[in-house]
């Protein structure tokens, strides 16, 4: 079969660093073709380079027959290449049908003056929706949609203009796993009909039922490409990350024995005025990690916005080590002692205009301020050690702690941000989706960290939507429904089929 | 490769350009100066003569930097420069009130001014500058209101002398005002920790917000710096016209920003350095005395004081940008 995009030899290096080495990749028609590697290994500069982003410093692209050095964002267009991207680029403010046809709106001649025909845009629209699944009206505002929906309309929009390439970086980071389940459906429908996907993910599990082959990438070098059923998960995640991870991380003591710990920090009948958590109680034990589980939107991040008073509550008692705290803003809790490493890492996670070392600083510097978070000189001498202590620490990838925070790969980030809370010296650290987006190996360090966190006495609560990393982490695991804790598991003993159960409402 | 090295020449001009692009700018204009009108840049009034001119444009622009590095904006500063030059006015002319004790008073106003500003957007959550718009006006009247529309002067002599009186022999007082409140900004924006959260809260509110930064409090705080800074304007633009009129300060607002713009601030938040301010401030001030000097129509000089401001803030605005793609 010959290949519809073969990339050949591709380099590409930026001032300081050599981001792609030679790799060569390439697309079979119909295939579904999974692009793994650790963070910053490549997949992502790889990608734009085929989307005409970024022109390569040497190599050749072939597409369809017609060989290039170098694409234009309008060249791959017209090769019919596509990608959606991790941060979906939907306009909320349009509707799903403008959406689709957005820069390219079809037209039709009224009086002599060129209108927007919106008939032939609907018909063509509600055709597309057919195929991909989208159960709306054509004219519904896009903001109005969540966000697997939203991603659909990615989709469908890359249909429409005559993808035959279609790149998903990462699709299903924000998604449930029924979610995932018709992603999937729809992915093998297209390949059916001939189109091609590139399918970059850092979920194992997931890569094992798509793929049709697996390209490895690793510090900008191919690694390799192999056929699906000719590797195993365990060698591929050897092959990205050139070692073998361990599977679980409990502790060395049964839920049982870690419950009769003294208690850490207790959470008395939370509840929200807006009803999306409401009497929620649990406790954390010395030692112990809690999960917490449940579907987007069941209460999980929701109630732990409340104990971190990111969002007022409207009931209920926080206690750390017995003694009651008054929580009315971020502030008073990280004073108190409790920091929230929250889901969204580019919304809420770091300031784009700062570098490494000034975001970690920035958490312990507001715990040692006065006056309301106003008042206190900086101190270099102070902060260049908190940064570099968080640097070594978590193994980041920069260059320097002067580097800019959002130079980073998104892995990389993510120990900035984890960085600040650890530099502050947190007594309880929640942690909200805390390997979204990240590779095995990071993830594994990660969860390394939290264990030994766990060990030195540190409350460590770790919300997830990901089940296999609550089961193989977390000592219990407490399950959302509805705004409402139902039930608290042993993470040892639970099943995935029981969790599902409970957050599910059956 | 002949594209790398392309891109490394881009690259360079660009960091050259952000290190030394306002100071060339200014330089750029008294060497215009000097080839159109030699007299005027070498005699030995021209340089307290530009400071002078320049006072009021830093201190309002120094106001101004810290709403831009917000990513908001306060488009009040022009008419509470105006009311608190008239407050301290009225004090001295119609209520004997020793001139240190209506300065004072003059620049407190301007503190509650901003105080005020800043409560309202904090209460009711509008973009700064919806409110700054409205407030512009309502303190515009107001100033008319207790002036009675007309211009007030017989300011003590100690006043007069005073604001108008130079250091050294070149170096005007105003000047020094504008250089000391830029001094004490520029401690607070590089040495304290309320500095460094205002630069977080420019680049990401929301993650500031997440790490434990108050930020109501710190937008009271803000608001309430460039209400002072405009009380400060007010008192020196009061000084140097030895009257306080009721239209001196309007359109000052527009100085206020272009200064702080040029000076490298980035109208997003987030960026921008208080030195950048003060030689955007000088710049405005020497296209003001280079066109006077030049005899330009002071209608005109609207016209191409605009336009100035456009291709210096185009400029950077390239460069920025070819920057960030390689």
């Amino acid at each position: 079969m010959t290949p519809v995009i073969q990339m050949i030899d591709i380099s590409k290096t930026f001032p300081g660093v050599q981001a792609l080495d030679g790799i060569s990749f390439d697309i079979l028609p119909g295939e579904v073709h999974v692009l793994v590697g650790e963070n910053g290994a490549g997949k992502s500069t790889l990608m734009k380079i085929l989307s005409g982003v970024y022109s390569p410093t040497s190599g050749r692209i072939i597409c369809n027959g017609h060989e290039y050095s170098s694409l234009t964002t309008q060249m791959s267009y017209e090769e019919g290449i596509a990608v959606v991207y991790q941060e979906l680029s939907v306009i909320n403010e349009l509707s799903i049908m403008e959406n689709l046809f957005v820069g390219r709106l079809p037209t039709v001649k009224k009086l002599g003056i060129s209108v927007v025909n919106y008939k032939l845009m609907e018909a063509k629209a509600r055709e597309v929706f057919a195929q991909v699944g989208i159960r709306h009206e054509p004219d519904t505002l896009v903001g109005d949609l969540a966000i697997p929906d939203k991603q659909l309309c990615e989709i469908a929009k890359a249909l429409i203009s005559g993808a035959r390439v279609l790149v998903l970086d990462e699709p299903t980071t924000s998604l449930t796993e029924a979610e995932v389940e018709r992603l999937h459906k729809l992915i093998r429908e297209l390949t059916s009909r001939g189109c091609s996907v590139v399918y970059i993910s850092h979920k194992m599990q997931e890569i094992k039922k798509i793929a049709d082959r697996i390209t490895v990438l690793k510090d900008g070098k191919h690694v390799g490409t192999y056929p699906a059923g000719e590797v195993t998960l365990d060698e591929i995640i050897k092959l990205m990350v050139g070692r073998e991870i361990k599977g679980t991380y409990f502790a060395g003591e049964s839920a049982q024995e870690l419950c009769r710990h003294p208690v850490i920090f207790e959470v008395r009948d939370i509840s929200r005025s807006d009803g999306r958590c409401r009497d929620v109680s649990f406790q954390l034990h010395e030692g112990e990690i809690l999960g917490m589980a449940g579907l987007v939107g069941a209460g999980r991040t929701e109630t732990m916005e409340a104990i971190f008073g990111a969002v007022p509550k409207s009931a209920g008692q926080v206690f750390l080590r017995g003694k009651e705290l008054h929580i009315q803003n971020p502030y008073s809790a990280i004073r108190q002692g409790i920091g929230m490493l929250t889901e969204n890492r580019r919304e809420q996670g770091f300031a784009r205009n700062f570098s490494c070392k000034q975001n970690i600083s920035l958490v312990p510097y507001i715990k040692e301020s006065t006056a309301g978070g106003l008042g206190g000189l900086l101190d270099n001498r102070k902060e260049q050690a908190w940064a570099q202590e968080q640097v070594d620490r978590l193994s980041v990838k920069c260059t320097s702690p002067e580097q800019m925070t959002a130079d980073l790969s998104g892995g990389n980030q993510q120990k900035v941000i984890l960085g600040k809370w650890l530099a502050a010296e947190s007594e309880v650290l929640i942690f909200d989706e805390p390997t979204k987006g990240i590779d095995v190996g990071s993830k594994s360090e990660i969860y390394m960290l939290m264990r030994n966190l766990a060990k030195q006495g540190k409350g460590v609560i770790m919300v997830s939507s990901e089940q296999t990393e609550l089961l193989s982490v977390c000592d219990r695991i407490a399950v959302f429904h509805m705004g409402e804790l139902k039930a608290i598991l042993d993470g040892k003993t639970a099943t995935e089929e029981e969790i599902v159960k409970i957050s599910t409402g059956e | 490769m002949s594209q790398t090295t392309l891109q490394r020449k881009k690259l360079n001009f660009a960091s050259f350009w952000q290190r030394f692009g306002t100071i060339s700018i200014m330089l750029l204009l008294l060497v215009v100066l000097m080839i159109a009108k030699p007299k005027a840049i070498f005699s030995s009034s021209s340089v307290p003569q530009i400071l002078r001119q320049s006072a009021v444009n830093i201190l309002l622009a120094l106001g101004e930097f810290f709403a831009i590095l917000l990513g908001y904006i306060d488009l009040s500063v022009s008419s509470t420069c105006g009311f608190t030059g008239m407050v301290a006015a009225i004090g001295m002319a119609y209520w004997g009130m020793p001139w240190i004790l209506a300065c004072l008073m003059g620049v407190l106003v301007g503190t509650l001014i901003g105080a005020i500003n800043g409560f309202l957007i904090n209460k009711t959550g509008l973009h700064p500058f919806i409110i700054t718009l409205g407030m512009q006006t309502v303190y515009f009247g107001l100033m008319l209101v207790i002036s009675n529309s007309s211009s007030v002067y017989g300011f003590p002599s100690g006043f007069t002398s005073f604001m108008n009186g130079t250091v050294l022999g070149f170096l005007p007082i105003s000047a020094i005002i504008a250089l000391v409140a830029a001094m004490i900004l520029w401690f607070v924006t590089t040495k304290t920790k309320m500095g460094r959260n205002l630069y977080a809260l420019g680049g990401n509110r929301e993650a500031a917000w997440y790490s434990g930064i108050n930020v109501k409090r710190h937008q009271m705080v803000v608001y309430m710096i460039s209400g002072t800074c405009a009380g400060l304007a007010g008192m020196v633009l009061v000084g140097r016209l030895n009257a306080a009129a009721p239209t001196a300060a309007i359109g000052y607002e527009t100085y206020a920003i272009a200064a702080a713009i040029i000076g490298g601030t980035s109208f997003f938040g987030g960026i921008g350095k208080i030195r950048g301010v003060v030689a955007g401030g000088l710049i405005i001030g020497i296209i003001n005395y280079g066109m006077t000097v030049l005899m330009i129509d002071s209608s005109l000089q609207k016209v191409v004081m605009g336009a100035l401001i456009i291709i210096a803030v185009t400029i950077d605005h390239f460069v920025t940008k070819s920057s960030k793609k390689a």
